[in-house]
């Protein structure tokens, strides 16, 4: 079905509420801290981007941040999706004992309040010496219930049955079944978790400030060293800004062809 | 397959990560100095200088700009011992808490003898000091405070545009500070109000006061200090005779309101010169102008403290110690506008002859001189920061939301009593 | 492995017919087989989620169960490892703690007003998004930069929109002759403040999940609706909704969940953890970060924590008792 032109109007009123805040992001990042607390703000760019970005990548150390974050994110979307699709499949579509309970206590993970993990976790982590180590912030984050739920939840609907008792028919091992029925089937919704899960991690900040510092920093951690002097300068901060999120819509858009590929191809196999 | 895969990453990283260099064979020492955004050091230079001078130290600095998030940082590791930094600062609203039941965290600066303590500020020393002698910090600057006002605007109400009649006008007086407004009011340009907010004036006559929150015996006393209640009722007054922009401090709209010229006088320690710089900007640029404030009184500034749990003591306290010393804290002065906390460097003719460009020429040295030699030496407790910002919010209510002063008042106290009662 | 859906699997066939002569042979290849199949269905489910569980045994379970102890003591975040015993003091003071109900009821409309209106919208954007469109990468990209906008950037456009002297949203009301809203001192209208930030970040990320499983939805189901002459309207209610319940369970118990959690948008909105001068509208996610990170009170923090997670679980048994219910009697009707 092909969208008519209601469909492109509706969809461009909630792409622009969207982008508003990117574009000014850019627009703030592009004016003094002065000019940003004027009336009227400013509504076109400025002449201080430039500037502003280049006290923000040397104010932050943000060469190293987006190293870390890279590898930081990257890590935590492979095995958060890998460990979260099998799960989920293994809740959506096997049976064995105790099946309902242990998933009662995956919800039951995700309503747990993360603010108050914290402090545990900061005593767990310097026990075993990790403090401003990027395992502090990678290994807590490998698995997500939320990602296992919206596994289960999709694979529910979309895995047809008859396509794994197929697969049995013909003699394939559980790990077979996997890698040639789940994963084919399961790949838009694992692009859909990768990319939000990506997002996430990325934007991570209230732990990682707590377990690492400047010395080896997340982007997130990077940007909390932009105030400089008692005056926070706006236009510095949203110069940080802009570069932390820069890398994930770079990512979007080299990978969303990836991505809706991925959404495509799941749509055939249905 | 996958799995593999995954474990080999994690194991890798684990290896790669486990290496981190300080120390070694060759006498080199690497420094950590963990910030909050307020200090300057690295802008002024002060840590290369001293690297210059000491060549077998290197300093590296960790900043975190909002002290809510640092501090948070800060507790969390100092109760761990683990991840500090050699130097950690610490605002004056958390002092207490670290020379209170913290104290045994941080190094006691009186074991070193190579630390000259006689020329801070004594009250800033005792601020810092244990209840059983032990000094946990070194003083870095201080907020002497004083009224900062728009010429333009008191003129055209009528009033003196001149710092030294204005300060006469209300020396030793807050009600007539307040009254002055009153008097503003009445020929103010459209638009324009007195002063920021009520939280402004609140905070500028608390402050000016020996025993705030806390008596000497460290009990609590704010329901019933002669400070609150004169900051309170002069904040309720204010509001009453409508003399605020009804703003919160530090909010992006109190920023806009001081871009706009909405208001003609602000409580300004000599930090908010470099605010009311940035945020007014060019188009302001010299109808500013600073007045001694009715009271003299501080608001703001900071010391620096050395871990127990670093590896470096010796070479940390040396630096600490310098960072505060006189030369140090004048030049912070003269380039970042940090007030210095040493008596020594509030003497010398760099700080004492300071003027500001963009208040014309303003002597800020001598104005913020006078206000902190007379500034009284302040109990602080642990929880100040908090029973002040619900006083501030406090007045917000009355401003914002209608409030009547009695109910407002009781929600304030019910509010503090829930956030102390552990 | 053995699947779930008994009545839908085929009868396991045991493969084709073997020569007489080998019979034996085979059998015991067959037996061999049955054991490995049979070991391999008893403990594969097992092993899937298993990474999961020695995860959240190392890095949540610790937490979680720290935190319900240390709801029980006097904790100071000062000293996290010094617990003076209280009892269930921290929870029964929660009773007469007007704060917390105050944090209790925000949370609620807050909930409501930005839970419902996110979902139906999402819903109708993932519709949208799934026609055949030029540029359907640049909307998807663009829906989701909400979630990927950083806190600092969020907080400054909404200062300035809602802002009570210079916010875009007042200049606007003006135009039309309306007075300026003292947006964020109102109790209702901070709340409906606060909900659109949430509404603003989240649609897009709801669309998104909607999508994916909407894509998974068999075409020719559209193709015989439509061969019905059923508009798009009733292919999208008649299909496409009954096609995504498992899908719109997750995203209304997810959402629940974070809407009970609340946390970044009402501290981003004016910064503070007080939610308000009035906490008009601190929720209750963010008054346990209050008492835990400004006042110090980490026992007082983990009680609210743990009365945020017992409401959970009391909410997901209500809403089971209701799915059962409303089950029931649309069986009762069938039979």
């Amino acid at each position: 079905m092909h969208g008519g032109w209601l469909t492109y109007t509706i969809l461009a009123i909630f792409t622009v509420g969207s982008l508003i805040p990117l574009v000014w992001q850019i627009i703030a990042a592009s004016h003094s801290s002065g000019r940003l607390a004027q009336t009227p703000p400013p509504l076109w760019f400025g002449d201080r981007l430039f500037d502003n970005l280049g006290s923000a990548w040397t104010d932050a150390n943000l060469g190293l941040a987006l190293l870390n974050t890279t590898f930081v994110a990257g890590t935590i979307t492979f095995s958060t999706v890998l460990f979260a699709t099998l799960a989920g499949f293994s809740f959506a579509k096997l049976r064995f004992r105790a099946k309902n309970l242990l998933f009662l206590l995956v919800i039951g993970t995700m309503m747990v309040p993360p603010q108050l993990t914290v402090v545990p976790l900061f005593m767990a982590v310097s026990e075993v010496g990790w403090t401003d180590h990027l395992q502090a912030v990678i290994l807590p984050m490998m698995v997500s219930a939320f990602g296992v739920f919206f596994m289960r939840q999709y694979l529910s609907q979309a895995l047809p049955t008859e396509l794994i008792e197929a697969a049995r028919v013909d003699g394939a091992h559980s790990l077979r079944v996997v890698w040639h029925v789940v994963f084919p089937v399961a790949r838009p919704a694992m692009a859909v978790l990768g990319m939000l899960t990506f997002v996430a991690a990325w934007n991570e900040f209230f732990w990682p400030i707590i377990a690492l510092t400047q010395r080896n920093p997340t982007v997130q951690v990077a940007l909390t060293n932009l105030g400089r002097g008692y005056v926070p300068d706006q236009g510095v901060i949203m110069a940080g800004a802009l570069l932390g999120t820069l890398p994930l819509l770079i990512a979007f858009v080299l990978f969303g062809k990836q991505i809706v590929g991925g959404i495509m191809h799941g749509a055939i196999k249905g | 397959m996958a799995i593999g895969l995954a474990a080999t990453l994690a194991t890798g990283l684990l290896g790669a990560c486990s290496s981190s260099g300080d120390g070694g064979d060759d006498g080199q020492v690497t420094l950590t100095v963990g910030v909050f955004g307020q200090f300057g050091y690295e802008e002024a230079g002060l840590y290369q200088e001293y690297m210059d001078a000491n060549p077998h130290i290197k300093i590296q600095q960790d900043s975190i700009t909002e002290n809510k998030d640092y501090i948070a940082q800060l507790l969390t590791r100092l109760s761990q011992g683990s991840g500090l930094a050699d130097i950690q600062a610490i605002e004056v609203a958390n002092i207490a808490d670290m020379a209170g039941d913290l104290n045994t965290r941080w190094v006691d600066f009186n074991e070193y003898e190579d630390v000259d303590t006689s020329h801070f500020a004594p009250w800033k020393l005792v601020q810092s000091t244990s209840a059983d002698g032990r000094l946990i910090g070194l003083g870095t600057d201080i907020g002497p405070t004083a009224i900062c006002y728009r010429k333009d605007l008191l003129e055209e109400a009528g009033l003196p545009t001149d710092r030294d009649e204005l300060g006469a006008l209300w020396a030793g007086d807050w009600t007539a500070y307040i009254e002055a407004g009153e008097q503003f009011q009445e020929n103010a340009p459209d638009g324009v109000s007195w002063v920021d907010s009520p939280g402004g004036v609140y905070n500028g006559v608390v402050s000016s006061y020996e025993e705030r929150y806390y008596d000497g015996s460290g009990e609590l006393v704010y329901e019933t200090s002669e400070a609150v209640q004169a900051a309170w009722e002069l904040g309720v007054r204010t509001e009453e005779s409508g003399l605020s922009t009804r703003q919160k401090q530090f909010t992006p709209e109190w920023e806009r309101a001081m871009a706009n010229g909405d208001f003609a006088t602000i409580s300004c320690p000599a930090w908010m010169l470099g605010y009311i710089q940035e945020k007014a900007g060019d188009a302001a640029e010299g109808l500013w102008d600073a007045a001694p404030a009715p009271v003299p009184s501080n608001w703001g500034g900071a010391f620096v403290g050395v871990p127990e749990a670093g590896k470096n003591h010796e070479e940390a306290v040396k630096l600490a110690a310098w960072l505060t010393a006189p030369e140090q804290q004048a030049k912070l002065f003269t380039e970042r506008g940090s007030f210095p906390s040493s008596l020594e460097a509030q003497s010398t003719p760099e700080v004492q002859d300071a003027t500001h460009p963009y208040f014309e020429g303003m002597p800020m040295g001598e104005i913020f001189s006078g206000a902190a030699a007379e500034i009284p030496p302040t109990i602080i407790g642990p929880r100040d920061q908090l029973i002040q910002e619900a006083f501030a919010d406090g007045l917000l209510q009355i401003a914002q939301q209608g409030e009547s002063p009695d109910s407002a008042w009781s929600n304030t106290l019910s509010r503090i009593q829930n956030a102390l009662d552990e | 492995m053995t699947t779930d859906n008994v009545p839908a699997a085929p009868p396991v066939s045991t493969g084709g017919a073997a020569p007489p002569g080998d019979a034996a042979k085979e059998q015991r290849r067959a037996n061999r087989r049955s054991r490995r199949y049979q070991r391999d269905t008893k403990w594969s489910p097992y092993g899937f989620i298993a990474p999961f569980f020695v995860f959240f045994a190392a890095f949540g379970l610790f937490p979680l169960l720290y935190t319900g102890w240390s709801a029980l003591h006097r904790v100071s975040l000062h000293n996290p490892n010094e617990l003076e015993w209280v009892g269930f003091q921290n929870f029964t003071r929660l009773w007469e703690d007007e704060f917390f109900w105050n944090a209790l009821g925000n949370t609620f409309t807050i909930g409501v007003i930005s839970t419902v209106p996110q979902l139906l919208m999402a819903l109708g954007i993932a519709h949208l998004l799934n026609y055949k469109l030029r540029g359907s990468m640049m909307f998807r990209v663009a829906m989701l930069t909400p979630y990927a906008t950083s806190i600092a950037a969020a907080t400054l456009v909404f200062a300035m929109l809602y802002g009570r002297d210079y916010g875009l949203i007042n200049w606007a009301l003006g135009l039309v002759g309306i007075d300026p809203v003292s947006w964020e001192a109102g109790s209702w209208s901070s709340q409906f403040a606060v909900s659109t930030i949430v509404i603003w970040r989240w649609t897009g990320y709801n669309a998104l999940i909607y999508l994916a499983a909407m894509q998974a939805v068999p075409h020719d189901l559209y193709e015989s609706a439509a061969l019905d002459g059923a508009s798009r309207w009733k292919q999208f209610i008649h299909v496409t909704i009954p096609s995504l319940r498992p899908t719109i369970i997750f995203t209304v118990v997810v959402s629940t969940i974070g809407a009970t959690q609340l946390f970044g948008e009402p501290l981003l909105f004016a910064g503070s953890p007080a939610g308000g001068s009035q906490s008009q509208y601190q929720t209750l996610g963010l008054y346990m970060y209050q008492m835990g990170w400004f006042n110090f009170h980490l026992g007082r923090a983990a009680a609210i924590a743990w009365t945020m997670f017992m409401l959970l679980i009391l909410i997901g048994l209500v809403y089971w008792a209701i799915t059962r219910w409303v089950n029931r009697d649309t069986a009762g009707k069938e039979a």
